[in-house]
């Protein structure tokens, strides 16, 4: 830099600028690089600790998903109905998941396929995460220079890279809808700006497209769809409206409607729920404004006064009836026309008063301070200085900005998983603040070093502060030529921006005479150094130690070294390869995607809970006695019924503990099952003082069968007891196989004994030698064989 | 003769004084109704106020079928401060049930009747239903004896989602339907077309007012201000206590002068800890905000200097604070990875 100084001393500034800028271009296009290089890598601990695999309930649908769109093409999948799932029932598949992930992964794969390059499909599902999360850094180095310049722009860019609240939902292996959509939000905010800064029709159409991506990727393109229209509408009404901000507004909402309305699961949801009301209530008051700028532009001020009257009065009028045919909608449709999740963002207590369902799931639950420290850091500290800065100078895309960082902060403090949102708008306001702190201190330093000569000074404050500025001004100042040639009419807006250019220009002048204590800047400098540091200590941590581990294989630390339980592989591994293809396995509907996806086998319920009777209909049956229980599984004919035992491992999250909801969710439709029948005085318990309604259930049963075996008391490591009912025989069930850790057990039903009562015991000696040989190791202890 | 003209007379006697005490008990069964039911009436929502003379004439003395049940609400006004119980919010609401189900049935009912019962006035009348704790609610069935032990008590989760899961109770346990319940709109109707009006008239000056620029609303200040606001009010996690009603401070069990403001667990959080510490996430962007846009300004190097250290002392204090809260109250060990041979 001191070198390219010196030498271009002499040659005139302007040309000065352009070698300064085409190497600062350099260096943000590799700094830009290195930043996406820090995305994906920081994303991939969980393959380096664990291996490549895909990780949660849901991934794994969406996996199979993948896996059907390249076996068979775009169109089958488009028209795919699954019989492997909801058995009887099945599932339209084509018309109710977003397809934006599977599409872009079975994209990718055709890809490279198409190069030669023979990646498998799980491969590309693993990485699309953090390949999409390094876009989703760039999106956000292209949305914050818009809004505040380059060197803002690349701040914010390393901050989202390993913002650990992003991390968190698209580690590798992480196949979820998440991953794609956080970067097609930020790319639609992006070309939203760009359009706003430039009132030009072509990104206008890309904002419209980028849109229709984020719609196809997630449920929550309707916050898009409700920030862009509160935006226009405080500019309109802050006295901001210009022919850019109508550029901007008027195509994404009828070209990104109409698009919207393409994806089957959206379909006519686009012009019918209450959540997209809005942007039509704006879309029309944009259009009366826009009729009374024009008006304005073709009178004189007096007529004007008028006409205003006249077209206020006829406006209102028809705005009202709008209003009214709108509000007589939303009254029609059930529930007001929103969704109960929207509702309970709207009025925050709505959730837990009405829909205990919703209010039950963890990621819905209101966030604490420490969520904050741990999802977004020390960036809490920053955005407020990223707020103020965006105000000091206001602009349209700085405007949008605070409105983003308000709108998804308080929705974050309703909403846990919200926080999701809030990460990038976090990351931009603290790169803008970050990146201003850092120029003010740095500029403190260089004009007050000694041995710097007072030219020298001059010319090295002016670069420094205006670098920056200057590059975003001369993108700007070309691109507002260029549209002035045209015909269109412009605001008066645009012609105060022009004016206040050279000001701005001025005031820089004006700030490189403007410097901190020189000790003073210099510590502050060294403390934000630290601050990011400290950020970037923090992430690594998060992503190596808290979101990396797959759910799918389990390890523990213990005195003796590192244990893996990897059974439930085991399990499904030993459906696929000893089950009949047509085989039915009824499970809790966490484990029907996993089923489906790793053992190829028909499930009766499965992790999406559209049907609650289904849902209840297992419930029920878990909860029954074992006849009952047979007779429901046989009448869904059920082959096979797998549970998932924690108590001889210690692992908490198993069936007994999720019991509860089963009972609950099977009373809710069958009501001979009530809740307080499996508790003793209100209190959940296996051991022997449980009821002998708990006791003589199938899921007991089912999960403690011979578990006595195991150390002679029959010791429950999650529960910490002794379990109630330690030897029982199974008369209607059998068990087939038990995992290694005794994680996954499952039971095949006896078939209806009068009918093939020879069949039953050849079958059964079969199986037991096709089980595990710890199985047939302890069987003679078992004082019931 | 004498003594079975004696007898006679008195079994005479008997019998016209049992036939009297039987028609008298069927008027005074029918009569009990009237009087509910005028008592009823004069209620403005339905709700019959007992008192122990009433309970004994309505609840005690009557024979056992009565031809009624009571659902009684047991109120004690001297706690109705006491926010946690709830009790103003489920009185009201115990008024809309008794409302809704009397217009659900156009007074025509004679089976169920809304009752509350004061602590101060009819103490005697708890202690005869063996009420000791609140908020209480119980009914009163037509075959019940005891008042005490048979009548059936609501539990906490029957008024917990109020108005319609009491209405619930009510339904299964009296098989009488209760039918919808009538909420009374937020707004009543004349309040809400004089807001319709004001907004009308009021519209063509704010509309004018836009278009001239010279609202509240054009001070960007206002924005800032607003915008810092709902940063700090979402990051204290006020909206966690709003839905979950948590209170500011905990009295400490061990020793009941000390108050708790800070909670560990990262479950949960305290009203005033979440303030504070949203303060701490606040301040310290304020200042660097002070720092970079106003503190340049200044012209007095000396007092540049000054501001920039307290600046600088107060959000060091502040970010080790956050950090020192944070790994006290969630455990994590954050640490970093650093090469093996550095250690």
């Amino acid at each position: 830099m001191a070198a390219t100084e010196t030498s271009t001393a002499t040659v005139p500034t302007l040309y000065t600028n352009t070698l300064r800028n085409a190497f600062g271009g350099v260096l943000s296009f590799f700094i830009l690089l290195l930043i996406g290089v820090l995305a994906f890598s920081i994303r991939l601990f969980s393959v380096i600790k664990y291996e490549s695999v895909i990780h949660e309930f849901d991934p794994y649908f969406n996996y199979r998903v993948t896996q059907f769109l390249t076996k068979n093409g775009i169109y089958e999948f488009w028209n795919w109905f699954d019989d492997r799932t909801w058995y009887p029932l099945g599932r339209v598949i084509g018309g109710t998941v977003y397809p934006g992930l599977t599409l872009t992964a079975g994209t990718i794969w055709w890809l490279l396929n198409s190069l030669n390059i023979p990646l498998s499909v799980e491969t590309v599902c693993v990485f699309t995460a953090p390949i999409f999360s390094a876009f989703a850094s760039w999106a956000a180095y292209l949305l914050t220079k818009e809004v505040k310049g380059a060197g803002a722009g690349l701040t914010a860019a390393a901050l989202l890279a390993m913002v650990p609240s992003y991390i968190s939902r698209s580690v590798a292996g992480s196949y979820d809808n998440e991953a794609v959509a956080i970067f097609a939000l930020i790319f639609t905010f992006y070309l939203y700006i760009k359009t706003l800064n430039t009132g030009s029709l072509f990104y206008a159409t890309l904002n419209s497209i980028a849109y229709f991506y984020m719609v196809c990727s997630w449920g929550g393109y309707t916050f898009i769809i409700n920030l862009i229209p509160m935006h226009v509408l405080l500019c309109i009404v802050t006295g901001r409206y210009s022919s850019r901000l109508y550029i901007a507004y008027a195509p994404l909402v009828v070209l990104g409607t109409l698009l919207a309305a393409l994806v089957p699961v959206v379909g006519f949801n686009a012009v019918m729920t209450s959540e997209h009301f809005a942007s039509f209530l704006v879309f029309i008051i944009i259009h009366v404004v826009a009729l009374v700028y024009y008006i304005k532009g073709i009178l004189s001020p007096k007529m004007f006064k008028v006409a205003v009257t006249l077209v206020v009065s006829a406006g209102l009028a028809v705005c009202l009836a709008m209003i009214a045919v709108l509000i007589a909608l939303v009254a029609s449709s059930p529930t007001k026309g929103w969704s109960g999740r929207s509702l309970s963002l709207l009025d925050p207590t709505y959730a837990s008063k009405y829909i205990p369902i919703i209010a039950s799931v963890s990621e819905h639950q209101p966030p604490t301070w420490p969520s904050y420290f741990m999802d977004i850091n020390v960036l809490a500290f920053l955005v407020p200085a990223g707020i103020i800065a965006c105000f000091l100078p206001l602009s349209d895309a700085s405007s949008f900005v605070v409105l983003y960082i308000a709108t998804s902060v308080y929705f974050s403090g309703v909403m846990v998983r919200l926080m999701l949102v809030l990460a990038p708008a976090a990351c931009i306001t603290s790169g803008i603040a970050l990146s201003q702190a850092f120029d003010v201190f740095t500029r403190s330093i260089k004009f007050q070093l000694p041995g710097v000569s007072s030219n020298a000074e001059v010319d090295a404050g002016e670069t420094s502060s205006a670098t920056a500025e200057a590059q975003n001004n001369v993108v700007k100042t070309e691109k507002t030529e260029t549209s002035k040639d045209r015909p269109s009419r412009k605001s008066k807006k645009k012609e105060r921006e022009h004016v206040e250019k050279p000001s701005t220009k001025a005031k820089a002048e004006k700030k490189r005479l403007l410097a901190l204590p020189l000790e003073a800047s210099f510590i502050s400098l060294l403390l934000l150094v630290l601050l990011g540091a400290f950020y970037v200590v923090h992430c690594v941590w998060a992503a190596a130690e808290a979101y990396s581990a797959p759910s799918i294989v389990l390890t523990s630390h213990s005195h003796d070294g590192l244990h893996v339980f990897d059974d439930f592989r085991e399990a499904y591994a030993w459906l696929r390869h000893n089950t009949d293809v047509d085989d039915k396995v009824a499970s809790w509907w966490d484990y029907g995607y996993q089923t489906t996806a790793m053992a190829n086998r028909t499930v009766i319920v499965d992790n999406n809970t559209w049907n609650n009777t289904h849902i209840a209909t297992v419930g029920t049956a878990m909860s029954s006695p074992e006849k009952a229980a047979w007779e429901i599984f046989h009448s869904l004919d059920v082959k096979y019924v797998l549970v998932v035992f924690g108590g001889l491992v210690g692992y908490p999250s198993d069936d007994i503990n999720k019991f509860l909801w089963m009972v609950r969710i099977g009373g809710g439709v069958f009501p001979h099952i009530k809740e307080p029948d499996y508790l003793r005085d209100g209190q959940y318990r296996i051991d022997s003082q449980a009821t002998p309604t708990m006791l003589n259930c199938l899921m007991y049963k089912l999960s403690y069968y011979r578990f006595v075996e195991t150390d002679g008391k029959g010791f429950d490591r999650v529960r910490r007891t002794e379990i109630g009912k330690k030897y029982f025989k199974l008369s209607h069930f059998e068990e087939v196989f038990t995992t290694h850790h005794w994680m996954v057990r499952i039971y095949k039903l006896k078939p209806p004994k009068n009918r093939i009562r020879g069949k039953t015991k050849k079958s059964k000696s079969k199986t037991s030698s096709t089980s595990s040989p710890r199985k047939s190791g302890t069987k003679k202890k078992n004082p019931w064989h | 003769m004498a003594i079975s003209s004696a007898h006679l007379f008195f079994l005479l006697s008997f019998i016209a004084l049992s036939l009297f005490l039987v028609i008298s008990t069927a008027e005074t069964e029918s009569e009990l109704v009237d009087d509910l039911q005028t008592l009823q009436s004069q209620s403005k929502s339905g709700v019959i106020h007992l008192d122990d003379r009433t309970v004994s004439k309505f609840l005690t003395s009557p024979k056992t079928p009565r031809p009624y049940s009571f659902l009684i609400f047991f109120d004690a006004a001297q706690l109705h401060d006491k926010s946690e119980l709830r009790l103003r919010e489920l009185r009201q609401e115990f008024a809309l049930v008794a409302s809704s189900f009397i217009t659900n049935h156009n007074n025509s009912n004679t089976k169920l009747f809304f009752c509350d019962i004061e602590f101060r006035e009819s103490q005697s009348s708890f202690h005869l239903f063996g009420v000791n704790s609140l908020p209480h609610i119980r009914l009163v069935g037509p075959t019940v004896k005891s008042l005490k032990d048979d009548s059936e008590q609501m539990d906490q989760g029957d008024f917990s989602r109020l108005a319609e899961s009491m209405a619930e109770f009510v339904e299964s346990r009296t098989k009488l339907t209760v039918g919808p319940i009538h909420r009374p709109p937020i707004l009543s109707k004349k309040q809400l077309g004089l807001i319709v009006a004001i907004l009308l008239i009021s519209s063509p000056f704010v509309a004018k007012k836009i278009f001239a620029g010279e609202t509240l609303l054009h001070d960007p200040k206002i924005w800032l201000s607003g915008a810092v606001f709902v940063y700090f009010f979402s990051v204290s996690g006020a909206m966690h206590n709003i839905i979950r009603k948590m209170p500011m401070f905990l009295v400490d069990r061990n020793d009941p002068n000390k108050l708790i403001f800070f909670y560990q667990g990262s479950g949960m959080q305290l009203g005033a800890e979440g303030f504070a510490v949203g303060f701490l996430y606040t301040i310290v962007g304020l200042l660097l905000a002070f720092v970079t846009h106003v503190l340049v300004y200044v012209k007095d190097a000396r007092a540049k200097r000054v501001a920039m250290v307290v600046a600088i002392l107060v959000s060091f204090w502040a970010v080790k604070k956050v950090i020192f809260l944070d790994n006290w109250k969630t455990g994590y060990g954050i640490h970093g990875f650093w090469p093996s041979s550095w250690n």
